[in-house]
Formats: structure tokens, sequence, C-alpha cells
């Protein structure tokens, strides 16, 4: 288990997942998801979790509360 | 009145401290740039303060205050920097020194002092099915059932994931948002992924989609 690259790619998953795994270790990572449906399906998850956060936080400011704080800004100055 | 809470509100960052200094009137010259430059992000910074306090009205306050500080300390920002990520950073100071209740620290902290093994298993390395019916029921997942799940988060976590998720910002961004250490925004952000993933099994669950996931303690 250890020595097949599951371990490590988990690990890193979530660094890679976010962008923060310099070039090189993404391609060792890359290497291993093409070898390991498990993994795969992990970050797959990992990837689907943050579309339905960012899909579920999408609220626009009230038109009302743009509007008071361009008010507020103007007298302000 | 708020900015005079703020003044005697416990400190907790160093933004606090140069907010403070900055001048608290006056900056009239910044102004025609400050609207041009910062309204444009009033939507993003709602959906983030929806995440912090929970409802519209509250939201709708911490966003107008926000801007009032930031408007305030603007001579402060210096240009070509990341003004949203700016933006942000004065939204969470505001909200912990006028919102934030005490009572919530203790759970906070407490999960932050947790071993990884007590957060559940979601990451078994012996498991090697189950996950595409896992991704399945998550693509399924109504987008009120992750608002709600986010919404169960200890705020520092929830805050993490909606920064790295949402806004795509980088360790080191919320870092500087957020006044911690970067370790400390990457255990946050893997915990409360981890949180959240266990969260919505559970919803799932119940709800009768197998997720291959069995419930984690909260």
């Amino acid at each position: 288990m250890a020595d097949c690259g599951c371990e490590e790619t988990r690990n890193k998953l979530e660094d890679y997942l976010h962008g923060e795994l310099p070039q090189g270790a993404c391609g060792d990572l890359e290497d291993h998801f093409q070898a390991c449906p498990p993994c795969c399906d992990e970050r797959d998850v990992g990837n689907l979790l943050t579309e339905k956060v960012k899909s579920a936080c999408c609220e626009t400011a009230p038109e009302e509360l743009k509007l008071s704080i361009r008010k507020t800004l103007e007298s302000s100055s | 009145m708020a900015l005079s809470a703020l003044r005697e509100a416990p400190q907790a960052g160093s933004l606090d401290s140069w907010l403070m200094t900055s001048s608290q009137s006056g900056d009239s010259e910044s102004s025609p740039d400050f609207a041009a430059q910062a309204l444009p992000f009033a939507d993003q910074l709602y959906a983030a303060a929806m995440r912090l306090a929970k409802n519209p009205s509250d939201a709708a306050d911490l966003v107008q205050e926000t801007y009032l500080k930031a408007f305030q300390a603007f001579r402060q920002f210096e240009q070509g920097t990341n003004l949203k990520a700016w933006l942000y950073r004065i939204l969470t100071n505001t909200y912990i020194n006028l919102y934030r209740k005490r009572s919530k620290e203790g759970f906070q902290s407490a999960i932050d002092e947790l071993e990884d093994w007590q957060l559940g298993e979601s990451e078994s390395l012996t498991r090697t099915s189950g996950r595409s019916a896992e991704a399945e029921a998550l693509d399924r997942m109504p987008s009120r059932v992750v608002k709600d799940a986010l919404n169960d988060l200890p705020e520092d976590f929830r805050m993490v994931v909606y920064f790295a998720d949402v806004e795509g910002f980088s360790y080191q961004e919320i870092a500087d948002i957020m006044g911690t250490p970067t370790g400390t925004v990457m255990s946050r952000l893997y915990r409360g992924r981890k949180l959240l993933r266990a969260f919505l099994s559970e919803y799932a669950a119940k709800e009768g989609y197998d997720t291959g996931e069995k419930e984690v303690g909260r």
C-alpha cells in the first residue's frame, strides 16, 4: 500500500487540488492518477466538492445595500 | 458608533493597529478611486459576509461597515496589490471585532487540536470502491444542503474553505486575510473539507443515497 504511491498522493491531494504543489510534484501525482482509479476517484470527489461549494456561495448583494454603500461613501467624502 | 466599538474591542490582528492609526476622516482625495475600484466586489463580499454572519441583515451591515472602514483606510492600501484580498481582510477583522461570539471559540480550537484520525476515515486507503457513488451523490446534492453543511463548520474552517474554494485564494493570501500562519490555513482547509464531506455524506445517507461513506462523529 505505502509503496504504490497512494499514501503520498492522498497526503498531497489537497495541495494539488488547490494549486499549491510545484510543477514537478503535480506530474508525479498525475502519473499516479493514470494508474490508480481509487486515487482518481478521490481527486474527482475533491474537485466536485470545490464545485459544489462554489455554486452554493453565489449570493449577490441586494441593490438597496449597494445604493446605501454609495450614499455612505458620498456623504463621508 | 461601530468604529468606537472597534477601538474598544480586543484586538485580533495587525490590521487593527493600522486601522486605528489611520485617519478616520477626510480622505476625500482618494474617494472617487475607491468607489470605482472597490464597489465591483460588493457581491463577493456579500457572499462571504453571508458565510460569516449567516443571515441577510447582519451580512448587509457587515458589508456596509467593511466599505466604510476600507474607505477610511484606503490611503494605506498599496495600489497594485490585491484589493479584493485587502477588502476581505477588513471584512474578516470587522466581523471578529463586532460580531463574533466568544462562546464559539472553544469548539473551534477543540477541532484544531483533534488528531486527523478523530475526524473520521474518509481518506481510507483500503477502500477501493464506492468513490464514484460518493461523487454521484455529491453531484446531486442541492445547494441548500451544501450551504447548511458549510454553516455547520466552525467559523475559521468555513472561511478557509470559502476563501480557497470559492475565491481561489492561495494559502498565503488566506493567511494574510485571516491573520494566521499558512500551516494553520492548510490544516483548517484539509479538516474543513473533510468535515464538510462527512456532513454531506451523512445527509446523503439520511436521504438514502449510497455514498460508500460511513457517518463521522461531529
